[in-house]
Formats: structure tokens, sequence, C-alpha cells
């Protein structure tokens, strides 16, 4: 029986003598793509670090119906796919644009084991399918934001994982290249039937196929449920301690403020 | 002059100098491309000061002082590793504070130690023409270790020097090629610090490296051309030494500074760079 890919039970994340996470739990089935949205300081990157592995906590953490502690072996690991928030690389640094698409699969090659053709070609169809595939050859470094976010969702993309966690990957782009980030987001989502879970705070730039909310306020869970139900001018002006009001259009909603 | 040169390497001292030079060149050298490429020039600094102050204390206490630097190389490595990865300090800043406790540390052991300071001092400006045999038995050793890890985890490596934290993601034991990179540089450094001397040290952990950084996109070649540089610099430096008959410390780092400055200057990289930026308000080159 498959229930959730994800369990968390009473997760607590302490760092000196506060809380970054205060008893969370949350249930996640598979395919689901859920939201994890608060504002600053809530615990969201703390969460999603809980998950992916990199971060210490107490209480209870199944994946795959397996419990784990912040340690993890490799098969897990290969199993979760992670995009970090844009991150800074010097121009200069030595790493072609295909190349670092490429390091998501060296993981699962293991030791010893160099990329060959097929991860060459992976890696080009990748590319070509997020539409940068004349990008291969340049740089790393001298590529774009958008660019360079896109190259992170294909790294973790080649990496073949059944969860992947996303950490506000599209903080600091430009409206238009945040649009196709999270287009092709819900492109992937719906063709590789991944478990998504995507941290940020801009909910008018959410993934079209998200469903789900969880609402996060200082290391709390204050909502987890259906995204239409958490897009409401009351819970989100709870949320963000700011007066936010929502209207529909072309059968979207949106939520502006003053 | 190359007749000169020819008769010098009949001898055995000047042959062991030679190949030292060149041990030490390919090691620091390769050494330099993480340094430079994880931005922790200060880590050459801290490991030449915690071989230094080890060897110190060695003589203090009658130990083998490369025996003694290793081990204080170690003992720096295993506060540092664990240090920059559970603190919120970054790096940069624990290995400013380690370099001068131990350059403090260096000092006061330099301070009691009465009797053989000359010795002391050798380690500053190395010693090349009175190495043994078994000098240069460890140091080729340490750089084939060094090398073998170069061409066994060069993918791992090269994910390592990218993003820690995306090695981790990926399944890399990213902690254990950061430990072994620790674990090296002290083996490197405390092995070369008797001959070559710690100065050196410090300008090969960075310049070629640096070099490298100047000249290529492609990370095989940047540990090829930093070797290079950091072999060219030795030799050269050693030669014009012995011709002009200046010290031989001086003479590298000054030739690996001039090789710097050379790949700076030509870089292909920097004049791209350049040349985009003038093409800025003319086209739009965002996509």
């Amino acid at each position: 029986m498959d229930r959730y890919i994800i369990e968390l039970e009473g997760i607590t994340v302490r760092k000196g003598r506060g809380l970054l996470l205060d008893n969370i739990s949350l249930s996640v089935p598979r395919s689901e793509c859920v939201g994890i949205i608060g504002p600053n300081g809530a615990g969201k990157t703390t969460l999603l670090n809980v998950i992916a592995g990199f971060e210490r906590f107490t209480g209870r953490l199944s994946l795959f119906e397996r419990r784990e502690s912040w340690k993890r072996d490799r098969a897990t690991r290969l199993r979760i796919g992670y995009v970090p928030q844009l991150f800074q690389i010097d121009p200069a640094f030595p790493i072609l644009a295909s190349e670092a698409v490429i390091t998501g699969s060296i993981g699962r090659l293991g030791l010893f084991n160099s990329p060959g053709r097929q991860e060459r070609e992976r890696a080009m169809q990748l590319m070509e399918m997020m539409r940068m595939a004349h990008l291969a050859d340049r740089p790393l470094g001298q590529l774009s934001g958008g660019e360079r976010q896109k190259v992170s969702l294909a790294r973790a993309i080649i990496q073949k994982p059944d969860i992947l966690l996303m950490d506000e990957p599209t903080a600091n782009l430009d409206i238009a290249v945040q649009k196709e980030v999270m287009d092709l987001v819900s492109e992937i989502h719906r063709q590789q039937g991944l478990t998504i879970l995507l941290v940020t705070h801009d909910f008018n730039m959410l993934p079209p196929s998200m469903s789900r909310a969880v609402l996060l306020y200082r290391g709390k869970t204050i909502f987890d449920g259906d995204m239409d139900t958490a897009m409401s001018g009351e819970i989100l002006s709870r949320l963000f301690q700011y007066p936010l009001e929502t209207f529909d259009r072309n059968g979207k909603r949106f939520v502006s403020y003053d | 002059m190359t007749e000169q040169l020819v008769d010098a390497l009949a001898y055995l001292p000047i042959q062991r100098a030679a190949l030292a030079c060149v041990l030490c060149g390919v090691s620091c050298s390769l050494l330099s491309v993480f340094v430079v490429l994880m931005k922790m020039p200060l880590m050459g600094v801290s490991m030449s000061h915690a071989a230094f102050a080890g060897a110190v204390l060695g003589m203090l206490l009658d130990i083998n002082p490369a025996l003694s630097g290793f081990v204080m190389c170690l003992l720096a490595a295993g506060v540092l590793g664990p240090l920059s990865d559970h603190t919120d300090m970054a790096p940069e800043n624990v290995l400013g504070i380690m370099f001068s406790f131990l350059m403090g540390l260096a000092f006061l052991g330099l301070g009691i130690l009465t009797r053989t300071k000359a010795n002391a001092l050798n380690l500053m400006w190395g010693s090349m023409l009175s190495l043994s045999g078994s000098d240069i038995a460890v140091l080729t050793f340490v750089t084939s270790l060094l090398v073998l890890f170069v061409l066994l985890f060069f993918k791992e490596i090269r994910l390592v020097l990218f993003h820690r934290r995306l090695a981790t993601a990926s399944g890399v034991p990213a902690r254990a090629i950061y430990y072994a990179l620790l674990f090296l540089t002290g083996a490197v450094v405390s092995s070369n610090l008797a001959t070559v001397g710690g100065l050196l040290i410090f300008a090969l952990l960075v310049q070629p490296g640096a070099t490298a950084l100047q000249l290529t996109y492609n990370l095989k070649h940047f540990f090829i051309i930093s070797a290079a540089s950091g072999v060219g610099a030795c030799v050269s430096g050693l030669i014009i030494s012995y011709i002009f008959n200046l010290p031989s410390g001086a003479a590298v780092v000054l030739m690996a500074t001039i090789i710097f400055a050379a790949a700076y200057i030509f870089s292909p990289k920097r004049m791209a760079a350049k040349l985009k930026k003038g093409s800025i308000y003319h086209e739009d080159d965002r996509r």
C-alpha cells in the first residue's frame, strides 16, 4: 500500500534558545505538488532542509515509508532532488552549463564511474526540453539568473528523483523568467508525476499544478489544505500581518495589496 | 650557461633539489586549484603555520620536526573542518583566527628554542641543498597520493568545488572529500616545509590556481595549467637563482608572480568579459 511518501510528525528544530520549527506535522501523498508559503523567518527553508537531510531535528520523519534521521544513505538522497535558491557563482568558475547539469547524475553513477554518452545525451534532452540547449557550452557563471535556475532544475531532474524540493527557486528573477520557471515546474510535475515541495513567499507566482498549500508562521503550521481555500484575503492577511485582498481574473485568483 | 647547468645537475644534492622542486610545484599547485576555487586563500597560510608551529614544538621536544609538523597540520585540519561545518562562522574567519593563533604558537616556541634557531629558520626558507633520500621519498609519496586523489575522484571534486550542499544532495560524500582534501593539504604542506620552506608554500598554494583561473573554463585543463605553471615557476626560479646567485625561494615566488601577471594580462576570459561589457548597450545579451 502506497500511503504517504513524506510524513512528518512533531518535527521541532531548535537554534540556540529559539524554535525554528515548532511541532510540525505534514503528510504528503505521492505526486502531489505542495507549496510551503509564509513570510520571512517562518521556517519554510528549515522545513525543506529537514526533509532534504541538511538539518538536525527532533520528532519523527518518514520518507518512502521509512524512518529517517538527518543523516541519509546514498540511496535515499538519490531519490530526493534539490533546487536551491539562486546562488552566486564566480563568472570565471570552470564549469559549463551542460557539465553542471551532468553533476546531478554522478551520485547515481557511484564512485569510480565517469559520466558517459548516456548522461550527456540525457543532459542535452533536458536542456532542450527547457529551451536552453544553445547554452550547453557556455560557462555557467556567465548565464543569467533565470538560466542558472533552469540549469539547477535540470540538474535535479537528471538525478531521477521521486521527490523534488525547491527553495524559493524564483527569488531574484524577473517576472517573465519567474513565470517560465514555474511553468516548467508544472510541466515536469505533470510529465513525471514527481512529488514536489516548493518554498515561496510569492503567492501570485505559483506553478499552475500546485494544488495544496501549507502556510507557516513563526515555525508553526497555521493552515494546511486546498490552495484555493488558502488563497483568501483573511487567511493571507493573518499570515503576512499585512492587509491583503484577493480577486479573480480569467479563472485565476490573485492577491493584491496597497 | 647551459653547460654550467648540465654540469651542476651531475651533483646529487642538485639533482635532489631539482626533483624536490618539481614535486613541490606539482603538489602545491594541484592544491592551489582547491584553494582558489573554494575561495580559501588563507588555508595555505594557516596550514603552513600549523606545520611550522608543529615543527618548532617538535624541535623543542626532540621529536622529528617533519612528523610533529604533520601532526599539527592534521590537528588544524581536524579543528578547521568541523568548525567551518557546524558554526555560524565563515570559514575565512575561522582560518584567520587559526592562522594568527598558530603563528603566535610558532613564535612562542621559537623564543623558547635556544639551541637550534637556525634549524627552525630553515623551515621558513627551506634548505634545498641538504635534502636526504628519505625527504625525496616522502615528497614523492605525498605527491602521488594527491595526484591519485584528483584522478580518482575528479567528478566528485568538480561537484564539491561547485557547491558542497548540492554534492551532498546528489549522494556524493562531500564531507569525506572535503576532509580528505584538508588531510592532503596538511600532508603536502608539512612534507614541503623542511625542503622548500613556508614562504614558498604560501605562494605556490595560491598563485598557480589563480593563474589557471585566468585561462580556462575546463576543470581538467585547470588542473593541468595550474600544475604546469607551478612547476614552471619552480624550475625557472631555481635556474635563475643558480645563474645569478640569488636566494632560490625568492626567485621561485617572483617567477610564480610573473607567470600569474602574464596570464592576467593575456587572459582570454577577461578579454571576453570586457568585450561583453562594452556591448551591453548595443544588444540584448540577456538570453
